[in-house]
């Protein structure tokens, strides 16, 4: 079927490339691998809900490494002041007057593990830098770099000294994985390699700027059918039937996020698959709370909406 | 809470039951039952019950192996063999209104006992309505009607749990769809009623259905109208087409008895049939809504002038009704039992005297030997009058000047009762003074007769209601050449007359009256229920095919014939179905686009290798499974479905387009073939290697 072949040959063959890098470093988790380049592909920020240590903080450093992405990374602690993640103005006693120093979120790719230990008010300057992709300290405002992506890590709501996130916050990130124990085999070859750290340490970068520039260009373009679309249309229907279901900017989020799904799979239309294989991750956290259950709550929905 | 699985296992069948499903359909049936507790004999009330309540008991102790043989079929049919002959032995006969309806509530009992499969559900859901509705043969007045409501709203609940038993809703969303569906069935059943076709005569009957009821008998013995008069139970209604006579005027005219044997009164049963002639002037015509009372007498006011057809209305003058007769006594009779509630339109003139088209017979002058000194009283009142007229008019002098009282408490009478009656006791009710009155006129040489009826009505709005306690019976005297009514209890109570038999009694004695109420508000709380039974009656019970075609003229509708009502009324429900199942028109009329067509064809030819898309299952997904089931046609079916999901969800040029329809097209061909191939598991068990 060479004659259907969608896309450009020029974009497919790296696309893979960074997947296969990917599942180099994150043994078995391909399909979280490919729903994490699709979040960061439609331009939004990732939340990855797991148990620490299987393997959140490896994919998000992993990412930032092979799209050749100037990242930072904060460890959220109880402690952690807003000062700590925008920056902070200081004065210089040379020049006679206040300067910013940036904060870690002057960044490209910022990883902010454990987002959920540090209080309300810490998580909340993160708010404004993921919106408005710029920040305000001290009544100045300064912009961030593009591109801008946050992927946070966050333990179970059920674990110990942990704050929940605010729903206004939640909704800011448009998806959220959970990465889940490797499969017996795959963590047999995991025990086997031994430690991943230096091997992420050594992933080359794979794509620059302009081609990553290119790559969400392209998933603009990507078509999606009137047909599909109603289909979405309904499945952000059903779930406010029950109780409060996805917002307009989350349904905008559904179809970017489809979008990118199929030119990860190579695709340059959106088949209903596309749209059910990132309702889950798009809507699950928004609706529940916690991505483990939103998972549940999306499929059964779309076990209630038939496909077209 | 969820209440555990009744499992039953029985030689044959393992039987598993919801006991959701269980507890809704005992709480149907019951409910449906419970009208037919006063109908029926106790025993078979409580037998059937009883049944019903150990099934439900037995939900408790499901294992208890006891059950098991409890409700094998085998105990059910022994059972049902039972309850008949039973109620064969109560009744004496088993093909009649009682009996079959006592052996429907067994069977429904039994069958719910034995109750195993989901068809059986079904089959009790069916029972029970009819069940519901034999409620019916025994009353249908408003109350009744109520009283099946609930059993209405059990059954819709029943419908809704057994749908789909596994998953029950919760109550409050349950009951909150019962009612939805109750509702929306409300203007069907409403549009049914008015617009169903009725047929002008019931299509079966039932012998006996008026048994019981209260009201005249054809013949009279001392006390039987006494006896009468103390039932407040409706008589017939009557609407009058025009201003309705005065209280004193209303003497409805029913039996008329010649006959006496010295005790017992009559009637004729010789009677040559009258045709009136042609229109009267100055009739007054009025429609009367008759209770069923068994019998065969039509009530009209003095001297009718029509006979009323089988559709109600008078039929055309000098021609012969099918369905009632009048003799040349002025009798209307029908020529059936009168078994349900019964419509007709009547005229009369209104006068206490009217000329006969024959003259009187000669039992008409007969009286009995054992009166010897009522002869003589009548012979010296005789000598002393100069004409029949005066005559007459001596005899009620004699009753309103002498001491007789007007009571229901008249005391007994020996072996000459007229003399007893006339000289010693002088006590009595209408029938004694009608009788005695009759007697005397007949030994005076005058030809007489009695004439049982009812006297008075109460007027309610723009109707009278006549009741039992109206009952009454006067005399008619033959004299030059017309009969003349005389009524002899207006010379002893006028008030009876004048004003109603309440009044009259309690002016003239101290008989206590317990059954009728006395207080006003009470009365008035009497007619208005009375009223809109009347209503009720009018609009509900009595709406027929007469009813129906002048509905129709109404609203200037065409008389329609049976079969185009019919087609109608399908053609509305079946509407209606569509609308209810939000099915709309277009689905069957639309034509798909090509490319749906095409995935149509393709799913359908996967079907028919038994995989099925799921509704909720994506295209891709879809074809992925389908590749793996039938791992010989993976090339197939991959040729057809991936230019069927570009032509659906991608973005084409027409040329692109008109491409892959003919690629799809040729390729599902190529399916149909490969999938008609039989799968060669032996020769290559990997899908790869298959050969298309």
């Amino acid at each position: 079927m060479s004659s259907v072949s969608p896309l450009p040959q020029s974009i497919q063959p790296s696309v893979s490339l960074v997947l296969d890098e990917l599942d180099g470093v994150l043994f078995g988790k391909r399909h979280q691998c490919e729903l994490a380049l699709t979040c960061l592909l439609s331009r939004g920020h990732l939340l990855i809900e797991d148990v620490p240590g299987v393997g959140k903080t490896t994919l998000a450093r992993a990412l930032g490494q092979l799209l050749g992405l100037d990242w930072k990374r904060v460890q959220f602690t109880n402690d952690l002041l807003p000062a700590d993640v925008v920056g902070v103005s200081i004065f210089n006693t040379d020049q006679q007057q206040f300067q910013f120093k940036p904060g870690p979120v002057f960044t490209q790719l910022l990883l902010a593990d454990e987002i959920n230990r540090a209080p309300a008010k810490a998580q909340s300057a993160l708010l404004e830098a993921m919106e408005e992709r710029q920040v305000t300290v001290d009544g100045e405002t300064h912009s961030l770099p593009l591109p801008f992506f946050v992927i946070a890590t966050q333990n179970p709501g059920e674990q110990r000294g942990v704050f929940g996130l605010p729903e206004s916050q939640l909704d800011r990130f448009l998806m959220g994985l959970s990465l889940g124990y490797p499969d017996a085999g795959q963590e047999r070859a995991l025990l086997a390699q031994g430690d991943t750290r230096a091997q992420v340490e050594s992933l080359k970068t794979r794509v620059d700027l302009s081609t990553l520039q290119s790559w969400m260009d392209a998933v603009d373009e990507v078509h999606i059918a009137d047909e599909v679309l109603a289909y979405l249309h309904d499945l952000v229907l059903a779930t406010r039937n029950e109780s409060t279901g996805l917002s307009p900017r989350a349904a905008l989020g559904l179809v970017r996020a489809a979008r990118a799904y199929a030119f990860v799979k190579n695709r340059n239309h959106v088949l209903p698959d596309d749209v059910q294989a990132v309702f889950a991750p798009v809507a699950g956290h928004r609706l529940t709370g916690s991505v483990s259950a939103g998972a549940r709550a999306a499929d059964a929905l779309i076990r209630s909406i038939s496909a077209p | 809470m969820r209440l555990p699985k009744l499992v039953l296992k029985t030689s044959n069948t393992s039987l598993v039951m919801e006991s959701t499903s269980l507890i809704a359909l005992a709480s149907l049936l019951l409910l449906v039952q419970l009208p037919h507790i006063l109908n029926l004999p106790i025993w078979v009330s409580l037998a059937g019950s009883a049944l019903i309540g150990l099934r439900v008991y037995a939900l408790k102790t499901p294992h208890n192996p006891n059950w098991h043989w409890v409700f094998s079929t085998a105990s059910i049919t022994t059972l049902a063999i039972l309850g008949a002959l039973c109620i064969k032995l109560h009744y004496g006969y088993f093909l009649g209104r009682d009996p079959c309806v006592a052996f429907l509530f067994l069977l429904v009992s039994l069958k719910f006992a034995e109750y195993r499969r989901s068809a059986d559900a079904t089959l009790l859901l069916g029972l029970s309505c009819i069940l519901l509705l034999t409620q019916y043969f025994y009353s249908q007045s408003m109350v009744s009607a109520i009283v099946t409501l609930p059993a209405v709203f059990a059954l819709g609940h029943a419908l809704a749990v057994l749908r789909d038993p596994t998953h029950p809703l919760a109550r409050k969303p349950q009951l909150k769809l019962v009612g939805k569906l109750l509702l929306q069935g409300l203007p069907i059943a409403a549009a049914l009623f008015i617009l169903f076709p009725r047929p002008p005569s019931p299509l079966w009957s039932l012998p006996n259905d008026a048994a019981g009821q209260t009201g005249l008998s054809d013949t009279m013995r001392p006390g039987d109208i006494g006896n009468l008069s103390q039932s407040d139970e409706v008589a017939f209604r009557v609407e009058f087409n025009g201003p309705p006579p005065a209280q004193s005027d209303r003497y409805w005219r029913g039996p008329i008895l010649t006959q006496f044997d010295g005790y017992t009164w009559s009637p004729d049963s010789r009677q040559l049939e009258s045709y009136p002639a042609s229109e009267v002037p100055g009739a007054l015509e009025y429609t009367v809504m008759l209770q069923p009372h068994n019998q065969r007498w039509l009530f009209a006011l003095d001297q009718p002038v029509s006979i009323p057809e089988a559709n109600g209305q008078p039929a055309p003058p000098s021609s012969k009704s099918q369905y009632a007769s009048l003799s040349v006594t002025g009798q209307l009779k029908a020529r059936k039992p009168i078994t349900r509630l019964t419509r007709y339109t009547q005229r009369s003139t209104v006068s206490d005297q009217f000329r006969p088209a024959v003259g009187p017979n000669r039992s008409e002058l007969a009286y009995p030997s054992n009166m010897p000194r009522t002869v003589e009283l009548v012979n010296s009142i005789k000598a002393e009058s100069d004409s029949p007229l005066d005559f007459v008019q001596k005899v009620m002098q004699r009753f309103n000047q002498l001491e007789y009282y007007y009571t229901l408490q008249p005391g007994l009478l020996g072996d000459a009762p007229v003399d007893e009656f006339l000289f010693d006791t002088r006590r009595g009710f209408c029938e004694h003074y009608a009788s005695a009155f009759t007697l005397m006129m007949r030994a005076a040489g005058l030809p007489a007769r009695v004439v049982t009826g009812y006297l008075g009505g109460e007027m309610n709005d723009d109707y009278m209601i006549v009741r039992q306690s109206d009952a009454h019976a006067w005399s008619e005297v033959f004299i030059d050449g017309m009969w003349r009514r005389y009524d002899p209890t207006s010379a002893i109570a006028p008030s009876r007359v004048e004003q109603g038999l309440r009044n009259a009694l309690n002016q003239t004695s101290e008989d206590a009256f317990s059954t009728l109420n006395r207080f006003s508000w009470g009365s008035r709380l009497g007619l208005a229920w009375d009223s809109i039974n009347h209503d009720w009656q009018r609009w509900v019970v009595d709406f027929n095919n007469r009813s129906q075609a002048s509905l129709y003229e109404r609203f200037g509708l065409p008389a329609l014939a049976l079969w185009q009502v019919t087609a109608l009324i399908l053609g509305v429900i079946a509407l209606w179905c569509l609308w209810v199942l939000k099915t709309p028109l277009s689905q069957f009329t639309r034509r798909l686009p090509l490319p749906d067509k095409l995935w149509q064809q393709f799913e359908q030819r996967l079907k028919l290798h038994n995989i099925e898309r799921e509704r909720h299952e994506s295209p891709q997904a879809f074809v992925e499974r389908a590749c793996r089931e039938l791992p010989h046609c993976r090339a197939q079916i991959s040729a057809v479905a991936d230019p069927l999901l570009l032509l659906r969800f991608a973005q084409l040029t027409e040329q692109e387009k008109e491409k892959y329809v003919s690629q799809i097209k040729g390729e599902l061909k190529r399916l149909r073939k490969a999938l008609a191939e039989k799968p060669r598991y032996s020769a290559s068990n990997t899908p790869t290697r298959s050969s298309l």
